[in-house]
């Protein structure tokens, strides 16, 4: 059971996947393109999920905003990881450790409209990804640095260490060599949890309006549709992209 | 009476801890306040004076508001409690607080227990009745849950006009689930085991072995329940109007409200670490 359930997940993470890569070639339409003379239209043969307020093609959106939302998380995840890893090895002291407890301290999502507040708000899109997905990999640093700040004191305090640094290793050399080896198995696992939890809280940010900015279309900027009940009655398709987004992220549990 | 020496050193050094965390907060909020756009424009009225004034205002505005003194100044308006206006609103920070924080309070107090007893619920029966049935059963309703942002789940009930708290219980419930469901892995040892055998009762099993053992990692299982339900509240009060404190930081966030945001960073960073430090307390670590 187990096995078709992974098989199952992998094969509609594969499917995301390559719907998000090809999406130019799948798309009916730019995610930008307007249709002015039908706005808020009904699924139909053109528009297979119907058009927004502003006359843009659902489908095309849903697919861009894929291709935005599965990408981009995983590299926010990266330079969270790699923030973690190099503060926790160039400091096992004090000053980092408490700049750790003091980031923990704050819910994360607070951390970020702090942080997101200092910059300027009206940006153009493509700066608003940047942001946004930049932001998140700055202000996501302190739960792996923890893991891998207490990780790399077991490794110092270990026989083998000792050995490597009397055997006159540089330091560099053991880090990479020796330390990475025990610290990559750290990395993948914190990569896999923090990739689902930045695309939710992508999905959360842009409900909020604190997002990708439009026109570019995300997963988070999609969601801010549901806000108003009575079109999601008309047209069910609103819904596509939460049910996409669950798709993904049970999917990454399983495999998780 | 080694005891509580112990217990006091332990006390003396999380509230050490408690005011560095709470103090460099504060001088990160400051340098906030601080370095944020406009702090050090000249008001209109003074821009008609002559360059070489302005210049001579401009150098004495730089020295008086340099980090550490804004700092200082801070800190020791924040100790008597005004921790200045609202750009934003014109009302002083602390008055937002207190007219606030009571919301957020009730609305994280019975979302977290409303979390606790419903993934407690789950996780129990899941454990006790040892049907794999059940336990898929709950592990999918606990997947499902994680797999929605909690602002979504609040619109729903929003819209229904069911209770918020209870969308964020169900934010939560999956946290509280997959950590009871381990801590409660206990009883399927051999000796539970055998004591079910001989006739001892759910309760008394419950209640004398297994919460008994786990009772320090459930203590911090809330501490982190409680910091976990005020992120979630942050959407939830912002998005169904709910005026709270969450709905505040963001109102703050979009008008660039420095002051507001550093009360509120101060508060937050406050409320977070007494929770951690109280929690390291009773486990004793």
């Amino acid at each position: 059971m187990k096995k078709i359930l992974r098989s199952a997940a992998l094969a509609v993470l594969l499917a995301v996947l390559l719907c998000a890569l090809f999406a130019p070639a799948i798309a009916p339409y730019d995610y930008s393109r307007q249709f002015r003379d039908v706005p808020n239209a009904p699924a139909s043969h053109q528009f297979p999920m119907g058009t927004d307020d502003l006359g843009r093609d659902r489908l095309s959106r849903l697919l861009y905003a894929t291709r935005i939302s599965i990408f981009l998380a995983p590299a926010a995840a990266l330079i969270s990881i790699l923030i973690a890893l190099l503060l926790s090895a160039a400091s096992q002291g004090g000053a980092v450790s408490g700049f750790t407890t003091l980031c923990l301290s704050l819910p994360w999502i607070f951390l970020f409209i702090v942080l997101r507040s200092v910059l300027p708000l009206n940006t153009r899109p493509l700066a608003s990804i940047l942001i946004t997905f930049g932001l998140m990999g700055i202000a996501g640093w302190a739960w792996p640095a923890r893991i891998f700040t207490a990780s790399i004191r077991q490794m110092k305090q270990s026989g083998w260490l000792l050995q490597a640094r009397a055997s006159g290793i540089s330091n560099p050399r053991i880090a990479i060599a020796h330390a990475w080896p025990h610290l990559r198995a750290i990395a993948v696992a914190q990569f896999r949890i923090l990739v689902p939890a930045y695309i939710l809280s992508e999905a959360s940010l842009g409900l909020l309006g604190l997002g990708v900015a439009e026109p570019l279309p995300s997963w988070g900027n999609l969601l801010a549709e549901l806000q108003h009940p009575a079109r999601v009655h008309d047209n069910p398709w609103l819904l596509a992209p939460l049910a996409l987004l669950m798709m993904v992220m049970i999917s990454l549990e399983v495999l998780a | 009476m080694r005891n509580k020496s112990a217990f006091t050193k332990r006390l003396a050094s999380s509230l050490i801890a408690l005011v560095c965390v709470v103090l460099a907060g504060g001088f990160l909020a400051a340098a906030l306040v601080r370095y944020s756009p406009g702090f050090d424009s000249i008001p209109e009225d003074l821009l008609h004076i002559s360059p070489t004034a302005l210049q001579a205002l401009r150098e004495e505005r730089a020295s008086e508001n340099s980090l550490p003194r804004f700092y200082a100044r801070y800190l020791k308006a924040a100790v008597q409690g005004d921790l200045g206006i609202s750009e934003s609103l014109r009302i002083p920070v602390t008055d937002l607080i207190r007219d606030r924080a009571p919301v957020t309070a009730l609305l994280i107090l019975f979302g977290t227990a409303g979390g606790w007893l419903l993934g407690g619920l789950l996780a129990w029966a899941a454990v006790w009745t040892r049907r794999p049935a059940l336990e898929a059963f709950a592990f999918s309703i606990s997947g499902l849950l994680l797999a929605v942002p909690p602002a979504v789940l609040a619109l729903a009930f929003f819209f229904y006009e069911a209770p918020l708290s209870l969308a964020l219980s169900l934010a939560l419930l999956p946290r509280v689930f997959g950590t009871m469901r381990a801590l409660l892995d206990c009883y399927a040892s051999p000796a539970l085991l055998a004591a079910r055998a001989r006739g001892t009762g759910p309760f008394t099993i419950a209640t004398r072995y297994v919460f008994r053992v786990a009772a320090p990692q459930l203590i911090a299982l809330l501490g982190v329940a409680l910091v976990l339900a005020f992120g979630s509240a942050i959407p939830i009060e912002a998005l169904c109007g709910v005026p709270g404190l969450g709905a505040l930081a963001l109102q703050a966030a979009i008008a660039r409200d420095m002051p507001l945001l550093c009360g509120l960073a101060l508060l937050i960073t406050f409320f977070v670490t007494f929770i951690h430090a109280a929690g390291e307390l009773v486990i004793g670590e």
